[in-house]
C-alpha cells in the first residue's frame, strides 16, 4: 500500500472517530469526563505532595541546632565559644541566649511568671541557637556538624530539631507512593472505561464490522477507527484533566497562600505546567489507545460474517 | 476457479449440511447452483468464500487452498471475490458511492483511482446519477444493483451470489441475472445460487444442483466437470 493511501486511510479514520463522537456528544462528554477526573485526582495529589516535598525540603536544609550550655560555666563568657562555632565551617547564623533573655522569654511565653519568681536563682542554661549554611543543607552534612556542636567544651546537651522533619519527609514519601499506586488503580479503571465504550461501540457497528469483513478488510483495518475513537477520548480526557487541575487549585489559591504564609513557606500548590498537560494528554491517549486495543481484540473475534 | 473434492459440511446442531460433495468448475464459467432450500447451497456458497471451513475433503478457490489459508489470509483471499447477498448488506449510514468504494478502501486502492472505478461499476448498473443518496431511499432492485457494483468494484475473478433475486419481481431479476451474464462475458467467473429454475430455462447455462446436501448429477453432463 501506498505511503499517501496509508496517511490518507489514516487521517480518514481520525476524522470519522471525530465525527462519530460529535454524532453522540452527551456519551462522548460523559467518557471524557471520567477520564479526565480519573486522570486529574492522581495527578492532583501528587503535584500537591511534590510541591510539599519541595518545601519540606527547604526546612530540612535548615535545621536548627540548640546547644543548651553547662550552668556552671553560666556565669563565664559565652563569648570564645561563640568564635569558636562561628569559624566552624558550615555554619550560617549563631545566636546567643543568656540565661536572664531566656528566663524573660520563658516567662512572656509560659504564664508561670509567678511560679518563676519564687526561684532564688534562675534554672535555665545559656543556648546558643545555630542555623547551619547552605554547605551543610543536607541532612548527612547537618548531622556532622551537629556531633561536632555536641562535643564542644562547655556544651551540655545539644538537640537538633530535624526528626520531625524528617517524619514529615517520609510521610510525603509514602503519600506520594500512594499516589503511584493510586494511579495504576485509576488507569486500569480507565483501560476498562475506555473498552466499555469501544465494546459498546463495536457491537453498534456489529454488521458494518461484518460486512467490512466479508469483503476482504483485515483486522487491522477493522480496528483502526476504534482505535482512533479510544485514542481521541484518551487525549481529550488527559487536556480535560489538567484543565480540572488548574480550576481545582484556582479554588483552593486562597486559603492555600494563607496556610503557606502562616508557615512562612513557599507557595503549597503551584500550577500544573504546559509540560504536565502534555504528560497528562499523553497518558490519556496511550491509556485509550491500549483499552480501545484491548477490548478490539477481545470483541472482534467474536464477529463472524454468517 | 472451484474444486470440490470429497467435501463434508457437518454442524453440531444441525448434522450434515454437505455431504462427499465434489465438483469442478473450470476457468471463467458460469453456473448455477439450485437446490430446495435447505439443500446446502447457502452452505457451499459459505465454503467457497471461507466463511466456513469444511469438515472434510478439499476446497480449492481462485488457486488457494482454503484448508490451509490461515485467517491473517482470508482478508487478501476474499479481495479477488465478489460477494452478492439476498439482503444486499449494504452500509445504511453511507452514501452509494462510499458503499461501492468499500472493497477499494479496504484494499488501499489510491484515491483517483477509487473515484474512476466506483464511476465505472455505478455506471455499469445504471445509477451512476444515484452515487451521493443514501441506500434506505432506493428501492429493492436498485439496493441490490448497488450490492452488484461493490462485488465487482474490484474486478474479482470470481463472482458469488446468493438468491440475488430473491426479493426482486421477475422483470428485476431478469435484468439482475442479465448483468450477471454481462461480468461472466468480460471474464468474471460467477456461481449462483438460486431455486429460481426459470433463469436457468432462460440464459442456458450449466447446473449444479444439490439435494439433500448431496450433489445431484445430470446424466447428460461429464462427471467432473461443468
Amino acid at each position: 500500500m501506498a505511503a499517501s493511501v496509508w496517511l490518507h486511510n489514516h487521517a480518514t479514520n481520525l476524522a470519522r472517530a471525530a465525527r462519530s463522537m460529535a454524532a453522540s456528544p452527551l456519551g462522548s462528554l460523559m467518557t471524557i469526563s471520567v477520564i479526565a477526573i480519573t486522570l486529574a485526582l492522581p495527578a492532583g495529589l501528587y503535584g500537591a505532595l511534590e510541591n510539599a516535598q519541595k518545601q519540606v525540603a527547604g526546612w530540612e536544609g535548615k535545621p536548627q541546632i540548640s546547644l543548651y550550655l553547662t550552668t556552671d560555666g553560666a556565669a563565664q563568657d559565652a563569648n570564645p565559644l561563640l568564635q569558636q562555632i562561628r569559624a566552624l565551617p558550615g555554619v550560617a547564623e549563631v545566636t546567643y541566649i543568656s540565661p536572664e533573655q531566656g528566663l524573660k522569654d520563658f516567662q512572656a511565653v509560659s504564664g508561670f511568671r509567678e511560679a518563676l519568681n519564687v526561684l532564688d536563682e534562675n534554672p535555665l542554661p545559656a543556648v546558643i541557637k545555630v542555623r547551619p549554611g547552605v554547605t551543610a543543607e543536607n541532612p548527612q552534612a547537618s548531622r556532622q556538624l551537629f556531633e561536632q556542636l555536641q562535643t564542644l567544651p562547655g556544651v551540655e546537651t545539644a538537640q537538633m530539631d530535624l526528626a520531625w522533619v524528617q517524619r514529615l519527609h517520609s510521610l510525603l514519601e509514602l503519600g506520594k507512593r500512594i499516589a503511584w499506586v493510586l494511579s495504576g488503580l485509576l488507569g486500569m479503571a480507565i483501560l476498562l472505561v475506555i473498552g466499555n465504550t469501544i465494546r459498546l461501540a463495536i457491537l453498534n457497528r456489529r454488521d458494518e464490522i461484518e460486512i467490512i469483513k466479508l469483503i476482504g478488510g483485515s483486522d487491522a483495518f477493522i480496528r483502526r477507527p476504534f482505535l482512533y475513537t479510544g485514542l481521541l477520548q484518551g487525549l481529550l480526557g488527559g487536556i480535560l484533566a489538567w484543565l480540572l487541575l488548574i480550576v481545582a487549585i484556582a479554588l483552593l489559591a486562597g486559603p492555600a497562600q494563607k496556610l503557606a504564609e502562616l508557615y512562612g513557606s513557599g507557595p503549597l500548590l503551584g500550577y500544573p505546567s504546559i509540560v504536565t498537560g502534555v504528560a497528562l494528554a499523553l497518558i490519556g491517549a496511550v491509556l485509550g489507545w491500549l483499552g480501545s486495543r484491548l477490548a478490539v481484540a477481545r470483541h472482534l473475534r467474536d464477529i463472524k460474517p454468517r | 476457479m472451484i474444486t470440490f473434492h470429497n467435501v463434508f459440511k457437518r454442524y453440531e446442531a444441525s448434522g450434515d449440511a454437505l455431504r462427499n460433495v465434489s465438483f469442478h468448475i473450470e476457468g471463467s464459467q458460469f453456473v448455477f447452483l439450485i437446490g430446495h432450500s435447505g439443500a446446502g447451497k447457502s452452505t457451499l456458497l459459505k465454503l467457497v468464500s471461507a466463511i466456513e471451513k469444511p469438515t472434510r475433503g478439499q476446497v480449492i478457490v481462485n488457486s488457494h487452498n482454503l484448508n490451509k489459508l490461515g485467517n491473517r489470509r482470508i482478508p487478501e483471499f476474499r479481495r479477488g471475490l465478489g460477494i452478492i447477498f439476498q439482503d444486499h448488506k449494504l452500509l445504511h449510514d453511507r452514501t452509494v458511492f462510499d458503499n461501492v468504494a468499500l472493497p477499494l478502501i479496504v484494499a488501499g486502492t489510491p484515491h483517483q483511482e477509487i473515484q474512476k472505478r466506483v464511476r465505472a461499476a455505478l455506471d455499469k448498473v445504471s445509477l451512476a446519477h444515484k452515487e451521493k443518496v443514501y441506500p434506505i431511499t432506493l428501492s429493492g432492485g436498485e439496493q441490490q444493483r448497488v450490492g452488484i457494483a461493490r462485488a465487482v468494484v474490484n474486478r474479482p475473478a470470481l463472482l458469488l451470489a446468493d438468491e440475488p433475486t430473491g426479493n426482486l419481481d421477475p422483470d428485476l431479476s431478469d435484468e439482475i441475472m442479465d448483468l450477471f451474464a454481462e461480468f461472466n462475458h468480460h471474464g468474471m467467473a460467477v456461481l449462483i445460487a438460486t431455486h429460481d429454475l426459470r433463469h436457468i430455462h432462460r440464459l442456458e447455462k450449466p447446473v449444479l444442483e444439490l439435494e439433500k446436501g448431496e450433489m445431484v448429477w445430470d446424466d447428460d453432463e461429464d462427471e467432473d466437470s461443468y
